[in-house]
């Protein structure tokens, strides 16, 4: 008996390692996409979910052009009305594209009109970023929203007075489609004053701009 | 890591429409597959054509909902599609396993006196399988039990061998025949059915009708075309849950009660002949 016992308990050994094996080969399937843990934005406790800015940051001075060649100064184009105001660039595959999506949506929802808070892309990429591409980007998300863009010295120079990094080339896209491009992955919210009072990073949802955008109309127009 | 202040887009987790084979998937549905025709050699049995087709309809059900591109959009690209692979988890595979394993294989696998079949019998007795089912559907339908899941392979691949799971119990009571395994029994069967039609009206309704995207997850992934609505895709997800899941609830209980009803007038007919038989005059 004892050698029954043995092939037994040899079998079941064998068993547990193969579902062991099992577990671990079924496991090489894919995860999350983001690679991020979306909970969003927490309310703070004065309600906001945008986290506040340092005073002393102002919209930039440096000219940028529209995309119909109209050369225009962040600092004197949205004077009077509150802008929230975001870098990136067409090819994007994530965050550029996530973000405005979920603006855009959120404006919907909260029946927020494009000239009570001003959105505006500024394109990063001068390279593949022609008007047009930009101009059919935004259309993806609403056409009200307002593309800008210019040489990378101008885009560099609008993002060091907001004290944030230029652009990055950082390697193949896997689409094919190019380069991927890093870049400051957060959404700049301008009173009527033209002063910065919020920022966005990418990990805030559709909940936490219905919650910002009224707010953004009713305490900073 | 629950914000981002730099874009860059990570190659592996940029949505491609390359192919990438799961090799796991590939030697799970082996395993099943070889498993099934071994057990038949080992006891001497020929193969039954019909339970075979269904056994590998079951498997591949399987194996094409987890390998790529299914696999992968479900796990965290597309709600939509994370519901699909639900749907095909649990009323095409798991129906079409259990429809392939003949009486005797069964008996091989679960002897009547062994602990296994103990355990199984317990979590197969209807209301036993009817709550584990619902449990284990909307438990894992939760945004933070979802989200928790989807973010490790291994929690992805958890939560697949539980929505697998919760399903071959909860169909048990009514794909099995042998009434001493727990069969149920028209119209017993069909109303359990039913119930369970009725039940899965909860997360998908949560999925149509929210005002907001539920999971961060789908809401703030690597988008797979321009203007891609995290909402919409919601929405769809709960649609297909209760359109198609609810079809498939539908088709087999219509199936299984149109039977009952044959089966039932076939035995009236069939006393109704004796009576009139015993009844008739002498010639």
């Amino acid at each position: 008996m004892p050698a029954v016992r043995r092939a037994t308990a040899a079998r079941r050994a064998a068993g547990a390692v193969l579902a062991g094996a099992a577990v671990l080969l079924a496991s090489c399937t894919p995860s999350t996409s983001t690679a991020l843990a979306p909970r969003g934005l927490e309310a703070a406790a004065d309600g906001w979910h945008g986290l506040p800015l340092e005073p002393g940051t102002t919209l930039p001075t440096s000219p940028l052009r529209t995309t119909d060649g109209r050369t225009v100064r962040l600092s004197e184009e949205f004077a009077g009305t509150p802008a929230l105001l975001f870098f990136g660039y067409t090819s994007c595959p994530d965050i550029c594209p996530i973000h405005l999506a979920t603006i855009a949506s959120a404006m919907t929802t909260t029946r927020t009109r494009y000239d009570q808070v001003r959105v505006v892309f500024v394109a990063i990429d001068p390279a593949r970023d022609t008007p047009e591409r930009i101009d059919e980007f935004l259309a993806a998300f609403d056409r009200r929203m307002l593309g800008l863009r210019g040489d990378l010295d101008e885009v560099g120079a609008a993002l060091a007075e907001l004290d944030l990094p230029g652009p990055v080339v950082e390697g193949p896209d896997p689409r094919g489609e190019g380069d991927l491009i890093g870049h400051p992955a957060q959404v700049i919210g301008f009173d009527a004053t033209g002063a910065a009072r919020r920022v966005w990073p990418f990990g805030a949802r559709r909940a936490d701009w219905i919650a910002d955008l009224p707010r953004i109309v009713a305490e900073w127009s | 890591m629950n914000i981002a202040w730099w874009c860059s887009g990570t190659p592996g987790l940029v949505w491609t429409w390359r192919y990438t084979p799961f090799l796991g998937v590939w030697v799970l549905a082996g395993a099943l597959l070889g498993g099934w025709r071994l057990a038949h050699r080992r006891a001497g049995r020929p193969i039954d054509p019909p339970a075979a087709r269904r056994w590998t309809a079951g498997v591949l059900a399987i194996a094409v909902v987890s390998e790529w591109p299914l696999g992968a959009l479900g796990a965290g690209y597309l709600a939509s599609v994370a519901v699909l692979r639900w749907v095909v988890l649990t009323f095409v595979a798991a129906p079409l396993l259990l429809a392939g394993v003949p009486t005797w294989l069964l008996d091989r696998w679960l002897p009547r006196s062994s602990r296994r079949w103990a355990v199984v019998r317990a979590v197969t007795r209807w209301p036993v399988a009817l709550l584990v089912f619902n449990a284990v559907m909307i438990g894992t339908h939760l945004p933070p039990v979802l989200e928790a899941l989807k973010v490790t392979q291994l929690g992805s691949f958890a939560s697949d061998l539980a929505h697998l799971g919760a399903a071959l119990l909860w169909w048990w009571p009514a794909m099995r025949r042998e009434p001493d395994r727990g069969a149920l029994q028209e119209p017993a069967r069909a109303f359990y059915l039913f119930a369970s039609s009725v039940l899965m009206f909860v997360p998908s309704s949560f999925l149509v009708f929210s005002s907001l995207p539920l999971y961060g997850l789908f809401e703030l992934a690597p988008p797979l075309w321009l203007g891609f609505d995290a909402q919409w895709d919601q929405q769809l997800g709960g649609i297909l849950m209760n359109v198609v899941g609810g079809l498939a609830l539908w088709v087999t209980i219509a199936i299984g009660f149109l039977r009952w009803a044959g089966a039932q007038e076939r035995a009236d007919a069939a006393a109704r002949r004796d009576r009139l038989g015993h009844g008739a005059p002498p010639a």
